[in-house]
């Protein structure tokens, strides 16, 4: 129980938990205009990981600002790439 | 010898028009027929759609397409649809088709299925009526994917390819998280596959799992998620 002069019960900190910051962005990343579902989102340390592969730079481009802005205060590193739509080289044979 | 190109998962939008074209007005080259395994755009609108259609008009070979979970994001599929069967691809949610390219009839039975998990870590039809409708609903895409392939059993085809965009097992999931393969796909998929029987699965949506799988019942299953492939498309050789 808590009361004047005590300590904060658990959970009430000024600062939001990191991980909900991250699971609230995941949402936005996918539910918003970006539709994005491709990127993973990893916590490390005080930085946070983007990883994943996406349609354009643009879009890269846009996960990363939206990333950094909610982000605030927190390193964000990128290392998301653009799909290859290179013709392939070879083919399987399926036996 | 049979040639599929396949890819999903390319999630076009306006910006991202052009991209592929000029891959696949190679596929005269190397393939019979082009599979599209759904995602097939961001968010499911008929302008993005536009877009995909763009890329895909007038190829050399036949497209064959299903719909993924982002086409069906914006409630337009039936629009979406409509957009890439105008530009020529059949666009099939339960239902079969033969491309004949006079060489080879190649049958593809197609549906987008849905999630629910794998056999001992699957949801269940069983309690809330939004859970038992999820279950319904995946149950319901794997039957029509039975149905298909076995409907093709009787159109003297050369080779019988399962086109969805869920997964049907989960080797090709290897990679993601494993607390969201319920998310990625059903057995359900795969116990149809095996039942009426087929000599390729195809399918998308698992951007981190991995290219090769095969069900309990011996069927090589493809992941050709773009980021997977990391190619414009895959081409599976098989004998007819």
């Amino acid at each position: 129980m808590s009361g004047p002069g005590t300590q904060p019960a658990p959970g009430t900190g000024s600062t939001p938990n990191l991980d909900y910051v991250v699971a609230h962005l995941t949402d936005h990343l996918a539910a918003g205009p970006l539709g994005e579902l491709g990127v993973r989102i990893e916590i490390r340390g005080e930085a946070i990981l983007l990883t994943g592969t996406v349609p354009s730079a643009q879009c890269r481009d846009d996960i990363l600002r939206t990333a950094r802005a909610e982000l605030l205060g927190h390193p964000v590193h990128c290392d998301i790439v653009v799909a290859d739509n290179a013709t392939p080289d070879h083919a399987e044979e399926v036996e | 010898m049979i040639r599929i190109a396949a890819v999903g998962d390319i999630h076009m939008g306006p910006e991202s028009q052009g991209v592929l074209r000029p891959s696949f007005e190679t596929l005269h080259e190397s393939a019979d027929v082009l599979l599209l395994a759904g995602d097939l755009t961001r968010h499911g609108t008929p302008e993005e759609a536009q877009v995909v259609a763009r890329e895909i008009k007038d190829l050399a070979v036949p497209v064959v397409a299903v719909l993924g979970n982002h086409d069906h994001h914006a409630d337009c599929a039936e629009e979406v649809t409509a957009v890439l069967q105008d530009a020529g691809a059949r666009v099939l949610e339960g239902q079969a088709t033969v491309v004949d390219n006079g060489r080879a009839r190649i049958g593809v039975a197609g549906t987008k299925g849905f999630g629910g998990g794998f056999v001992g870590r699957c949801a269940g039809e069983f309690g809330e009526p939004v859970m038992k409708e999820f279950v319904r609903y995946s149950r319901h895409r794997a039957d029509t994917l039975r149905a298909s392939l076995e409907e093709l059993r009787e159109q003297d085809c050369d080779v019988r390819v399962a086109l969805t965009h869920f997964s049907p097992v989960p080797d090709t999931l290897a990679g993601e998280p494993p607390e969201i393969y319920p998310f990625l796909g059903s057995y359900l998929l795969a116990e149809a596959i095996d039942t009426a029987g087929a000599d390729l699965a195809v399918h998308g949506h698992a951007h981190l799992g991995t290219e090769h799988g095969m069900t309990s019942g011996g069927v090589k299953v493809r992941n050709v998620a773009q980021p997977v492939i990391g190619r414009a498309f895959h081409v599976y050789h098989l004998a007819g």
